[in-house]
């Protein structure tokens, strides 16, 4: 899984699109508004800084002002797996696919978690949805994949 | 002084402390259609003040910000001016881009000085109070929030004040900016469009409701509605820069090309005089000139008009994005309009702060080399528009991440083609032309560099499937009406398939278009030959 690699990339791109995010529909408002939450962004740097507790801490401090966005429903999701709290984890990835159901890093990271539980059959679910939600084969796509593969030759999930 | 419209000064004295004044907007330099937005500022601004206001209804911004601090200077105290400035501040509400934090800023201030001031009226203070409603906890909430909260207190306030009828305008229009992108059954839009053209019969001339009524028709379904208030709206304030280029919002999506080029060229003439911030505006309406002249076959025009507006390198591009944008799209649509996939490969990277800009160009490349057979060219520009597409996702601006993922698909689907990978290159196309199907167009653009529509017609003439091509050119034609290429690609098709009568008809409407065309194109040329042959 990429995930540190992202978590870079996601950081690095927060400065542009709050000068250069141009024109966008009305609904495009709370996602982006979502990088630019000071919470949010501490949660994403905590994470980097391999600090679960603080992330969730300033994670759910955000998710009183964006209770919809599901991108924040992801991040609580991998915040609470890394601590343990795989109930949590779950709620807060279906949560994720119930605000947007072709969220593909939601699918991801569920289809994750279900390998920790050892049902490899939903995992496999998820892989098959990203299949269908990226017409051109995706990063999580392929990650989901990796993981499943690892999991049937016995290789701990990274 | 002309008249004052008597229905809305009466219904004013009722409601004002002060007796209101109301006053034709055209007086002074410049038309800009007839306001009376009823107030008590001094009687000594109320010229100066209507002027704003229409400004304001026309969405223009410099001009408009200048004229209520000049009311400001004469009557410190006027509430109004203080509205006007703060709501001109929001920026195109349309757009959904809304106010720069600077501008909130800005904002804030004036509304505050409008609450220190102390409206004469209570009418005025809640005017005040349903503008702060938008920059309330400004830097906390998302911009969809602000819109939300804005139309919640504009309907309160047309509720509150139902004679009001300058109240019931407004509020029609950040009813309209609320329009989600994903209904397309535009709601929002409509039941603005509903209040709007009751209106619109009372103020046949006011400037904002045959604007907003533009907006409020602008999604392809409901264009033709929109056509009246389009129409109207440039006669009915030939000054203002906005008044000039909106109408061709309809225009281009019912396929009225010569009115889109007639406008757009006023439009380009007044912004580009108008200089500074307006040149984005200029870029804007040369955009939509250049599609529109494109249609009609003119193409030495179109490229006069891309020579006007050159900027080697970037260089000198307003900062605004409708310029770049602009800039960008321009000569990546004459070679796309025309199949010229040699000059689509050679279009330089401009450089612009936007990756959805830039991935018009890199989506023009890779096509183009596709499409050319250059498979390793072709290629090593997806890879590019892939990393593009990725930093609009993690951006998390979705609206372009999904246009440029519909490029990304298109591409990788001629890619296929190119490797002799029919099916799979079908079923990407397909792919590609049904996500574009449920991404509405952006205001921003008068329409995608190509309807991927379109592009998969063309891919089942290449693969030999001419009815199946026909069926996709006409599906592409409801939504991009009257498109030249649509006409060329349906006719050829047509023959292809032994469906003379449609063939006839497909071309017959080339010809019609193209009735002024300025360039011997082949399309015409073919046309002319298949109609004089049966």
């Amino acid at each position: 899984m990429n995930r540190r690699r992202r978590l870079c990339s996601i950081a690095g791109t927060l400065w542009l699109f709050a000068a250069a995010s141009g024109a966008a529909p009305s609904d495009e408002g709370d996602e982006q508004a979502l990088l630019a939450d000071a919470d949010y962004a501490a949660g994403l740097s905590a994470l980097k800084a391999n600090d679960p507790a603080s992330a969730l801490r300033r994670f759910q401090a955000a998710l009183k002002r964006f209770p919809e966005a599901a991108d924040l429903h992801n991040e609580l999701g991998y915040t609470s797996r890394k601590l343990g709290r795989l109930d949590q984890a779950f709620g807060h990835y279906k949560r994720a696919l119930a605000i947007d159901p072709r969220h593909r890093g939601a699918h991801e990271y569920i289809g994750e978690a279900y390998l920790m539980t050892g049902d490899v059959a939903s995992a496999e679910k998820h892989l098959a949805a990203l299949r269908s939600i990226c017409t051109l084969p995706c990063e999580e796509m392929r990650d989901l994949q990796a993981a499943i593969d690892a999991h049937r030759r016995g290789t701990p999930p990274r | 002084m002309r008249s004052i419209p008597l229905a809305v000064t009466a219904a004013f004295s009722l409601l004002l402390a002060v007796p209101a004044a109301a006053h034709d907007a055209e007086e002074g330099t410049g038309q800009l259609g007839k306001v009376a937005f009823a107030n008590s500022c001094d009687a000594k601004v109320q010229k100066e003040l209507q002027r704003a206001v229409a400004m304001l209804h026309s969405f223009w911004y410099s001009a408009g910000e200048k004229a209520f601090r000049h009311v400001l200077e004469d009557d410190p105290n006027c509430t109004v001016a203080q509205w006007g400035i703060a709501s001109l501040l929001m920026n195109n509400p349309l757009a959904g881009q809304g106010a720069s934090p600077k501008a909130a800023e800005t904002a804030s201030a004036a509304i505050e000085q409008g609450r220190r001031s102390g409206a004469k009226t209570e009418r005025e203070r809640d005017y005040l109070e349903a503008v702060a409603a938008y920059y309330a906890d400004f830097g906390s909430r998302s911009e969809r929030a602000r819109q939300l909260s804005r139309s919640q207190a504009y309907e309160a306030l047309a509720a509150k004040y139902p004679q009001d009828d300058e109240a019931q305008i407004f509020n029609a229009l950040y009813l309209a900016g609320t329009q989600s992108q994903a209904d397309q059954t535009y709601a929002a839009y409509l039941k603005a469009a509903a209040i709007l053209e009751k209106q619109f019969a009372k103020y046949p001339d006011h400037p904002g409701v045959a604007h907003y009524l533009i907006h409020s028709y602008d999604a392809p379904p409901i264009a033709n509605q929109g056509m009246a208030a389009a129409r109207k709206y440039s006669a009915i304030a030939p000054d203002a820069p906005h008044a000039l280029h909106m109408p061709s919002h309809i225009f281009t999506r019912v396929g009225a090309w010569q009115d889109s080029v007639a406008l757009n060229r006023r439009s380009a003439d007044v912004a580009k005089k108008d200089g500074g911030s307006s040149m984005g505006d200029a870029y804007h309406a040369a955009d939509y000139m250049v599609y529109a002249l494109l249609q009609l076959g003119r193409d030495q025009e179109a490229r006069r008009v891309l020579d006007e507006f050159k900027s080697p390198e970037g260089a000198g591009l307003p900062q605004s994005f409708a310029g770049p944008y602009a800039a960008v799209a321009m000569p990546a649509r004459i070679a796309f309009e025309r199949g010229d996939w040699d000059a689509a490969t050679q279009l330089p990277v401009l450089g612009t702060a936007f990756p959805h800009t830039e991935a018009i160009t890199t989506f023009a490349r890779a096509l183009g080399a596709a499409r050319k057979g250059d498979i390793a060219a072709a290629e090593k520009d997806a890879l590019r528009l892939e990393a593009q597409q990725k930093a609009l996702t993690e951006s998390k601006n979705n609206y372009w991440a999904t246009e440029v993922e519909i490029q990304r698909i298109a591409t990788a689907a001629w890619i296929a083609k190119a490797k002799g990978q029919p099916d799979e290159a079908l079923r990407l196309m397909r792919a590609a032309a049904d996500l574009e199907d449920r991404n509405e167009k952006h205001i921003v653009t008068p329409g995608r560099l190509i309807p991927a529509r379109e592009l998969l017609g063309e891919m089942l003439l290449d693969l030999k499937q001419p009815a199946a091509a026909l069926k996709e050119f006409e599906q592409s034609q409801v939504r991009e009406p009257n498109r030249l290429r649509g006409y060329a690609g349906a006719a050829t098709a047509a023959a292809a398939a032994g469906d003379a009568d449609k063939a006839r008809l497909h071309y017959a409407k080339l010809i019609e278009l193209t009735r002024d065309a300025d360039t011997p194109l082949p399309d015409i040329a073919r046309a002319k030959t298949y109609l004089a042959a049966k």
